[in-house]
């Protein structure tokens, strides 16, 4: 009696998973994300205990007398469903995902929240990709993210990329094709990846080259890139993308941060970006240059004096790194062009200015489980005025000047608890409020030159 | 027994006994040097990388195996998908395979992967959690790489040459 019970709840159960995975799979099909591929497969192998205690197996829908599995739909989905049964292999469609939580408290100004008042959790992370591998050559994959820092990003799930990547071409370890759709922007070593607390040395990036508070603009934009991977047995991969955007420019903190005290839009124009990384075949050795030319507009409101004026920020980006087995020695320098040209305005169209950052980064690994960091990062919004005093005298905002430069030493320790989890602790001192944003200290004469950071996180990935 | 040839005779037995003890060291350090030098020799060459029947190759490069595990070359000579699996980063076998093969350290092939995946640009190796599943994939997956020890070898699997 027990026996029949648990063979029919066993059919039922699979029969039930069938379908389900049968309705994935036609969603993909029509073009949507599933699960499907993961569902199938764990779905076979998957052992599950009932309220007696007795295990049962999940089975696969082949080992089904038909009349349990079979449900009326026309054939041509039938056989759709049956050809992706068939070709589907485990590891074609990879589903991934990370979260992260971060308690900031700072000595004063507000980072991500009202961290300066006891603290807070403001900055919270999480994404969710899938990629999937129709064709030996195609590669499709999409990311969802959310990001709550602060007044700047609300957590409200945005598209972070979604495209196409079609290899041309592959003979041996050299590689070339083409990728279009919604990129991530490739500069210097981190931003590819710089939402994923997993990928990244420290809790906040060095902000002098990854700023927080245009992140949106850097992020990612809609873009069409070609890349190449050349390897050469003795000396190394070179590894390029070059391509053309579209920034994403209608983002509050970007606005704030670049149009000081205007109340206009900014429209998006064609941009260029591209991105070289040399390594070593042991990839001890990792040198990289990375450039952008990004162009947006202003279109200013009916009220204000000036007529739609361009704005260009080209940033050149150079990277370096040192990996041995225990430690990494990591710098990367910025040299950023910021021009603003046919506002009708005097001040506005003399804006013509180059900024410099730079950090120099050690990492050590003590076990596998347990790593430090120790660095110095600097920011100067204007090279030629890097006191600040120069713009505070022409700008009338004497006692400012801190808001020109930031000058940041960092210590951390990681623990890597399991190859899934993380914890990790850091803490700032800085002296500048350069990276500090707008939005979370609207006004610039409350905060503090000289102020401490100190932050936790935890996360999560698979 | 006079007193004399007892001293002699203690004195015999204790050098054979100092003899056999010295032997013993002698023979002993001997045969750790061996043991040692031996297991280093079999520490090169006791494991091997294997794929799948279906793939027609019987050689690679050092430079395209590298490239096959850091995801970056995603097909055979022929056009099929490359299917790559590995053991877990602190796998004994994963750590030797990638030092000796690939020569990267396994916290480097790791950063690529995460790299690639939380970018969009590439997927990551399917993670085998034991031998025995690294073994039953190589078997059941067309296209599939990985790497197994001379034990878990047989003939269900084909063993690819490093050039």
């Amino acid at each position: 009696m027990k026996m029949l019970t648990c063979s029919q709840l066993s059919n039922f159960l699979a029969g039930f998973s069938d379908k389900i995975v049968k309705q994935f799979m036609l969603l993909l099909l029509f073009g949507s994300v599933s699960f499907c591929a993961h569902a199938e497969n764990q779905g076979m192998q998957k052992t599950i205990t009932n309220s007696q205690g007795t295990s049962l197996k999940w089975l696969p829908a082949s080992a089904l007398p038909s009349f349990i599995t079979e449900v009326k739909r026309p054939t041509w989905i039938n056989n759709a469903a049956d050809w992706y049964q068939k070709k589907s292999v485990q590891g074609d469609l990879q589903i991934h995902g990370f979260i992260g939580q971060s308690y900031i408290v700072t000595s004063h100004n507000d980072v991500f929240g009202n961290s300066d008042k006891g603290g807070s959790f403001g900055l919270t992370e999480a994404g969710l990709n899938a990629s999937f591998r129709p064709l030996p050559k195609l590669l499709v994959s999409a990311q969802v993210l959310s990001r709550r820092a602060g007044e700047g990003n609300s957590g409200m799930p945005r598209l972070d990329f979604a495209f196409l990547d079609y290899r041309l071409y592959s003979h041996e370890a050299n590689q070339f094709g083409i990728r279009a759709g919604r990129l991530k922007n490739p500069f210097g070593f981190y931003n590819d990846t710089r939402d994923v607390p997993f990928t990244r040395p420290s809790i906040l990036l060095p902000q002098s080259i990854y700023f927080d508070r245009t992140r949106n603009l850097a992020l990612s934009g809609d873009s069409v890139q070609m890349y190449g991977d050349f390897s050469h047995p003795k000396w190394g991969t070179f590894s390029t993308q070059l391509g053309f955007l579209f920034p994403i420019v209608n983002d509050r903190d970007t606005r704030t941060s670049i149009l000081e005290g205007l109340g206009g839009n900014l429209t998006r124009e064609v941009s260029y970006i591209g991105r070289g990384i040399y390594e070593t075949n042991d990839k001890r050795i990792r040198l990289a240059v990375s450039g952008i030319w990004l162009n947006a507009n202003y279109v200013p409101t009916a009220t204000e004096q000036l007529s739609s004026g361009a704005l260009q920020f080209s940033p050149i980006y150079f990277s370096a790194q040192y990996n041995a087995e225990r430690w990494s020695l990591t710098s990367e320098y910025a040299i950023r062009h910021f021009a603003f040209s046919g506002f009708n305005n005097q001040k506005l169209d003399g804006t013509n200015f180059y900024g410099e950052s730079y950090y120099v980064q050690g990492e050590y690994r003590f076990t596998p489980k347990w790593e430090g960091f120790v660095r110095y990062d600097a920011l100067f919004t204007d090279r030629s005025d890097k006191s600040g005093k120069q713009w505070a005298s022409e700008n009338n905002k004497t006692g400012q000047e801190h808001s020109r430069y930031a000058k940041d030493i960092t210590v951390g320790l990681r623990w890597n608890v399991t190859p899934e989890f993380m914890l990790r602790a850091e803490y700032h001192h800085v002296i500048g409020t350069g990276w500090l944003s707008g939005l979370d200290n609207p006004d610039r004469t409350q905060t503090n030159k000289v102020w401490d950071l100190f932050a936790i996180q935890g996360s999560y990935r698979f | 027994m006079n007193p004399h040839s007892f001293s002699y005779f203690v004195r015999i037995t204790f050098i054979y006994y100092c003899l056999s003890t010295y032997r013993f060291f002698a023979y002993r350090t001997l045969l750790t040097f061996f043991l040692l030098t031996a297991s280093q020799a079999f520490a090169v060459n006791h494991y091997e990388v294997v794929i799948n029947k279906s793939v027609g190759e019987s050689n690679i490069s050092a430079n395209s195996l590298r490239s096959v595990f850091s995801m970056h070359l995603k097909t055979w000579p022929d056009g099929t998908k490359i299917r790559v699996f590995v053991l877990a980063d602190d796998d004994p076998l994963h750590q030797i395979f990638s030092k000796e093969k690939l020569n990267v350290f396994p916290y480097q092939l790791r950063s690529t992967w995460d790299r690639l995946v939380f970018s969009g640009t590439g997927q990551a190796p399917i993670k085998v959690n034991s031998i025995e599943e690294m073994f039953e994939k190589i078997i059941s997956t067309p296209g599939a790489i990985g790497y197994l020890w001379r034990a878990n070898i047989n003939e269900n699997v084909n063993v690819l040459t490093i050039k």
